[in-house]
């Protein structure tokens, strides 16, 4: 697998791979090089639209040559040199898992791209520009992280969608909650990525490279997709790490389709696929993953449920979902996951681009502002329909198989515990996004519903793309799956299936019930309400942060001003003092100084004389 | 050419000095000029230096030698190596950063020049120099002229009286633009006096014929000797390298003094100190530093962890910044305590990557400063409207200093974490990744008290953003951090042949020690 | 007369000398002391070249003589500007030292 550099001949090297790299490269570059282009505006968003359709169209390609012919392609050269040898491998690696990861982002970031045509078109021009400069990024960013060859240059893609995240959620910067969610989302994602140098060091010490597939022990194994992990938790918001995603609401609703809901929040899943070697060898990594991942499911499925927000909602729907992934991977089913990761990149962008549409008409996020929609905003209607029937795991849509697969991988694990509590999960999330679907789309309109129409063009094609790949995703599994080097078998009948079709379903049921024709209240919720309401894990950290470590630096700082640094001046003034002490010598008087030189004289004397 | 290349590089800057001189001071535009022409000349020397460096044969190259005082042995010996191409570089950069950044100095301004140019030939100097004595030499040519540059030149600011130590307040104006000056000469010449001190004894100990670093390095010092002297040099580059306790100078030196001083002090001449650790003290006293080490390196966590946490506590930009030097030297000095190719190579790049970051946010938070007339980060708050292409540079730099992948940073706090871990003392890693995180805590709240928000108040709103020269330091630097930070073998090339080099020397003193 | 008397005698008057030098506070006195302590230098010079033999010391009496006269010289000058400076020719004046 280590090849130096040009051990491979170019031509076999995967050309189309370094196109879907470095076109959003350079497009970033462009934008970033030339500033009179980019506070223009529209033509910003033409260089970033063109590096996304060929990274498109190369990763099309990628997928293709994939299903045709297979195998494993690595293209690389060392990014450090450390006692002679090369150390860190930076370039591309090719096989089922990246080409299929790296369309999905691209078909994604090309989606939202276009939506944000129309969805950012009141912004001025310049912040137009940074806006598709930023994205032009994190397409890089991403597809760095995707095709990486080790866990090097993956940790490089990693940190910088964190930072692109971090750019992004800040983009109203003279919001200050925007301010908050920017730096929040980065420092609890950033506390976590220690986890994730730590794992790199310890490989390093042992293998002496920063690849997943090296041979360790099950020590080894164990202590670094551990610290993976933690870093995993940080990045796909697991409990209790998931603060920080429903406040990166703040940023604009097509970046929360792209980066916290499709694949930003998707990396730390993709990177449990991908350094699965590691995980294979460490159950003890796994058994912590399966109770994280079903726990945070039902968790953040119950928030979701009394959430008035339409992007909180969705995004801790997205917390749940990345729990059911994580629970996957736990269980040992690594295509459940990374299935799971497929279909719902394209129901939640779908979700995500579909409520950005009624935002967009209706100027609230609030589901009380909404109600009627569905005739006022047909095409919107309809694809939100779709993409939260997805979510909800109605058989034959995309997401049904892709969750049926999780939940089969979790069957029997620890006494039916997790495998309750994604049962369980799944009921909720048909009824939240039930909740959803009939406060804003059905019933009477509230507030400026009533004056809302239906999006334009650039706004509706992406959310008819993204529909296509919400259904139709789960038909192909079989393929996607020998991509992986995983074999599928479609299973339709069995307990599992039925139950979980049966439980979204009814879900949807008790929603209309409730929701729809509201003739049953349900006064269960009152005391989620309440508790939500204390914010009880937030309040952790902000202790944390504000009396524990901006305390803690204060008082540091006061000792570094007054007792580290006055022992310094202390030191200057006993100088002073020291002199001004030696002067009463200097008594102006010439026979006192005589004296002393006879003085000193008779001592010599005496001294001379001394035997 | 290539011979006298290193001379040229050491001596231009000092030569536009003297012809600088010449120039009656109401020239200003000449005096530019001069100044520019003699910092573009070391810079592009530097680049020269770095392409003609033959990395494949590697040691020290492009020698220039002068016999000086032949009876005592004191030669001046100028030769390079891949650290020095490095480290030339950076200096190179900077300067010709800080040139461009000073060309709005508007009071005595060719003075200004003149101490900032004899400054630069002295760190040209120290980098290039392989003879102990003319590098003691260059290294207080390179520090003496920051009293005068931040005595007259700086800013003051005012420290409350507080502490079990208030009275001294009464006889010193602590913060003022003087004591800063004071306390920073004070501190660095008694560093000095240490320096001296252990110069004379490994030149007696050598048998009192030369000082040349490379003959110096070769002789088998006493065991006691080396375990004697050793700390003096660690604390005697280390007051310049900010090695904590004794970086005290550098918050109150770094926030009075003028942009490029500071850009040049945090940038390059902190740098002296621990090249200087590492070069004379641990090269030419293998043993003492192999015993020193561990403290070496503990010491170094401390800087790194209590430089951010009191980073973080600070309300006047300038000494975030300052801190944060602090910090990162701290990386620096852990670097060199790891003894191993993986720290010693992390440390070089961070002395680079370190140097051009914070020479980046000096310049930035100066241009703010000339603006804003403030650098009370609580009165500022939502800049980005009107000075959007400062945020945008203010950003990157910060992100560089939180070691963002695809920045200069990540590379060297890589390496030098990577290096530390290896080594043995690995807990030591804990704590200095701990640091990082505090890092980007501190930064970026920083990056957000100014830059965010809505737009500034009415008393900020004839600010302007950064016009026509001034985009000229910033840009030189940002290219700097992205260019080594996305490809870092650019110098990682360089720095590891004599890395490897310097640690084979090393290595066969710890096996023949005495 | 023996070298030890004259010796003797050389001592106590250099010793008479200082004596006078850190006690007097007049300018004139101690310059006189001063005098004192130079001859007594002198006296031992001529002492040892009477009886050891040899002129050498007896011409370093004359030279040290003649230069005792510019000495004076001086220091009389000094007492004048004493005197001119603080209307005092006492040594308690002049405390311009003083730190």
């Amino acid at each position: 697998m280590s090849l130096p550099v040009g051990a491979l001949p170019l031509e076999a090297a995967p050309i189309p791979a370094f196109v879907a790299l470095f076109a959003p490269a350079v497009a970033a570059l462009v934008l970033a090089a030339a500033p009179a282009l980019r506070r223009r505006g529209a033509p910003a968003s033409w260089v970033t639209l063109t590096a996304s359709l060929l990274a498109t169209a190369a990763a099309v390609t990628l997928l293709v040559t994939q299903l045709r012919e297979g195998g494993s392609h690595v293209w690389m050269a060392s990014w450090l040199q450390i006692n002679g040898a090369g150390v860190g491998d930076f370039g591309v690696r090719l096989d089922g898992v990246s080409a299929t990861m790296l369309l999905v982002v691209c078909v994604v970031a090309t989606c939202v791209q276009v939506f944000s045509l129309g969805y950012m078109h009141d912004e001025k021009p310049p912040a137009f520009g940074r806006y598709f400069a930023y994205h032009a990024l994190f397409l890089f960013s991403m597809n760095l992280l995707v095709l990486a060859p080790d866990l090097l240059q993956l940790f490089a893609g990693w940190e910088l969608v964190g930072a692109t995240s971090y750019l992004l959620i800040g983009f109203y910067y003279q919001k200050p909650s925007a301010g908050q969610a920017a730096l929040k989302a980065f420092w609890i994602t950033k506390l976590a990525d220690m986890g994730f140098l730590m794992a790199l060091m310890v490989l390093y010490k042992t293998t002496g490279t920063f690849r997943w597939d090296a041979a360790v022990t099950a020590a080894t194994a164990t202590t670094v997709s551990g610290l993976l992990f933690f870093a995993v938790v940080g990045k796909s918001a697991q409990f209790p790490l998931h603060i920080w995603l429903p406040d990166a609401m703040e940023g604009p609703t097509p970046v929360s389709a792209l980066l916290h809901a499709a694949t930003m929040v998707a990396a730390g899943v993709f990177l449990i696929v991908r350094a699965n070697p590691l995980f294979a060898h460490a159950p003890a990594t796994r058994d912590v993953m399966l109770l994280v991942g079903s726990g945070t499911a039902l968790f953040a499925a119950c928030l979701a449920l009394v959430q008035t927000d339409i992007k909180k909602v969705l995004a801790y729907s997205t917390c749940s979902q990345l729990g059911y992934m994580v629970a996957a991977l736990g269980a040992g089913s690594v295509f459940g996951g990374f299935f799971h990761l497929a279909t719902h990149a394209f129901f939640k962008a779908l979700l995500f681009l579909a409520a950005g549409s009624v935002i967009h008409a209706v100027h609230s996020n609030e589901l009380a502002d909404m109600g009627g929609l569905r005739r006022r905003m047909p095409v919107t209607a309809t694809t939100f329909i779709i993409g939260a029937m997805s979510l909800a795991g109605i058989p034959g849509l995309a997401g049904f198989f892709s969750k049926d697969l999780v939940l089969a991988s979790v069957e029997g694990r620890y006494g039916w515990v997790p495998f309750g509590a994604l049962m369980a999960t799944a009921f909720l999330t048909a009824f939240y996004m039930g909740r959803v679907v009939f406060l804003a789309f059905f019933g009477e309109a509230r507030g400026h519903a009533g004056h809302a129409h239906e999006s334009g063009g650039s706004l509706l094609v992406p959310l008819l793309v993204l529909t296509v790949p919400s259904v139709a995703l789960g038909w192909v599994a079989a393929p996607l799956a020998h991509l992986s080097g995983a074999t599928y078998e479609l299973h339709l009948v069995g307990v599992v299936p039925i139950l979980a079709a049966s439980l979204g379903l009814g879900g949807f049921a008790l929603a209309w019930v409730v929701y729809g024709r509201g003739t049953l209240v349900v006064s269960a919720l009152a005391p989620l309400e309440r508790l939500v309401a204390t914010r009880a894990v937030n309040r952790v950290y902000e202790v944390g942060y504000r009396r524990v470590l901006l305390v803690v630096a204060d008082v540091l700082g006061w000792i570094d001003r007054y007792l580290i640094d006055g022992l310094m001046n202390f030191l200057g003034w006993s100088a002073v003092a020291g002199g001004r002490a030696l002067r009463r010598v200097q008594t102006g008087n010439a026979q006192d100084y005589v004296f002393a030189v006879v003085l000193g004289a008779i001592a010599l004397a005496a001294w001379g004389l001394l035997p | 050419m290539i011979a006298a290349l290193l001379p040229v590089i050491v001596a231009a800057p000092a030569v536009a000095a003297l012809i600088l001189l010449a120039i009656p001071s109401r020239y200003a535009i000449a005096t530019r000029v001069v100044s520019m022409a003699g910092a573009t000349v070391s810079f592009a020397g530097s680049v020269l230096a770095a392409v003609h460096y033959d990395r494949h044969v590697g040691g020290l190259q492009m020698p220039f030698d002068l016999p000086l005082i032949p009876s005592l042995g004191v030669h001046l010996s100028l030769a390079i190596d891949g650290w020095g191409v490095s480290l030339v570089l950076l200096t190179g950069v900077i300067i010709f950063a800080a040139v461009l950044a000073s060309f709005t100095v508007q009071r005595r301004d060719k003075e200004f020049f003149i101490y900032l140019l004899v400054l630069v030939s002295g760190v040209f100097g120290v980098f290039v120099c392989q003879d102990l004595l003319i590098f003691f030499l260059f290294y207080e040519i390179a520090v003496l002229p920051m009293y005068l540059l931040i005595g007259i030149w700086g800013s003051s600011n005012v420290v409350p009286e507080a502490g079990p130590f208030r009275f001294v307040w009464k006889i010193f104006d602590v913060g003022g633009r003087e004591y800063a000056a004071m306390k920073l000469t004070v501190m660095l010449l008694l560093g000095s006096a240490a320096i001296l001190v252990s110069i004379f004894v490994l030149y007696q100990g050598a048998g009192a014929t030369t000082f040349n670093l490379g003959v110096l390095g070769a002789v088998p010092y006493a065991r006691t000797t080396q375990i004697i002297v050793f700390p003096l040099l660690w604390m005697g580059f280390g007051s310049l390298g900010g090695v904590f306790p004794f970086h005290t100078w550098s918050p109150d030196g770094h926030a009075a003094a003028p942009t490029a001083v500071s850009m040049l002090h945090a940038g390059v001449l902190m740098k002296l100190g621990a090249f200087g650790v590492i070069r004379i003290g641990m090269m030419l006293l293998p043993v003492g530093a192999a015993y020193w080490a561990p403290t070496v390196g503990a010491v170094a966590v401390v800087n790194i962890l209590y430089g951010a946490m009191c980073a973080m506590s600070q309300k006047d930009l300038k000494y975030i910044v300052a801190y944060s030097s602090v910090s990162h030297m701290g990386v620096v000095m852990l670097g060199a305590a790891t003894l191993n190719a993986t720290g010693w190579n992390g440390a070089i790049f961070q002395m680079f990557a370190h140097g051009v970051m914070t020479a980046l946010l000096f310049s930035l938070v100066g241009l703010v400063y000339e603006r804003a007339h403030t650098r009370i980060i609580a009165k500022m708050g939502g800049f980005g409207t009107i000075m959007p292409g400062v945020a945008t540079f203010f950003t990157l730099a910060m992100l560089s200093s939180l070691g963002l992948p695809g920045t200069a940073g990540f590379a060297a706090e890589l390496m030098v974490f990577l290096g530390a871990w290896h080594g043995s003392h690995a807990w030591w890693t804990i704590p200095a990744i701990l640091g990082a995180f505090v890092t980007a805590i501190y930064v970026l709240r920083a990056s957000r008290a100014i830059f965010w928000g809505p737009g500034p108040s009415e008393h900020f709103h004839d600010l302007y953003d950064a016009r026509g020269v001034e985009w000229a330091a910033p840009i030189v630097l940002a290219v700097a951090i992205v260019v080594f930070g996305v490809w870092p073998r650019l110098l990682l090339d360089l720095i590891d042949p004599a890395t490897i080099e310097y640690l084979r020397d090393f290595a066969s003193a710890i096996v023949r020690q005495p | 007369m023996t070298l030890s008397t004259s010796i003797l005698l050389a001592a106590a008057m250099f010793s008479v000398g200082v004596y006078g030098l850190l006690t007097r506070r007049h300018a004139v006195a101690i310059l006189l002391s001063v005098e004192l302590m130079a001859n007594a230098a002198n006296l031992s010079f001529v002492a040892f070249s009477h009886f050891r033999g040899g002129a050498t010391g007896q011409l370093f009496a004359l030279f040290a003589l003649a230069i005792t006269v510019a000495e004076v010289a001086v220091g009389l000058a000094l007492v004048l500007l004493l005197y001119r400076t603080y209307g005092d020719t006492r040594t308690d004046a002049a405390k311009e030292l003083r730190g």
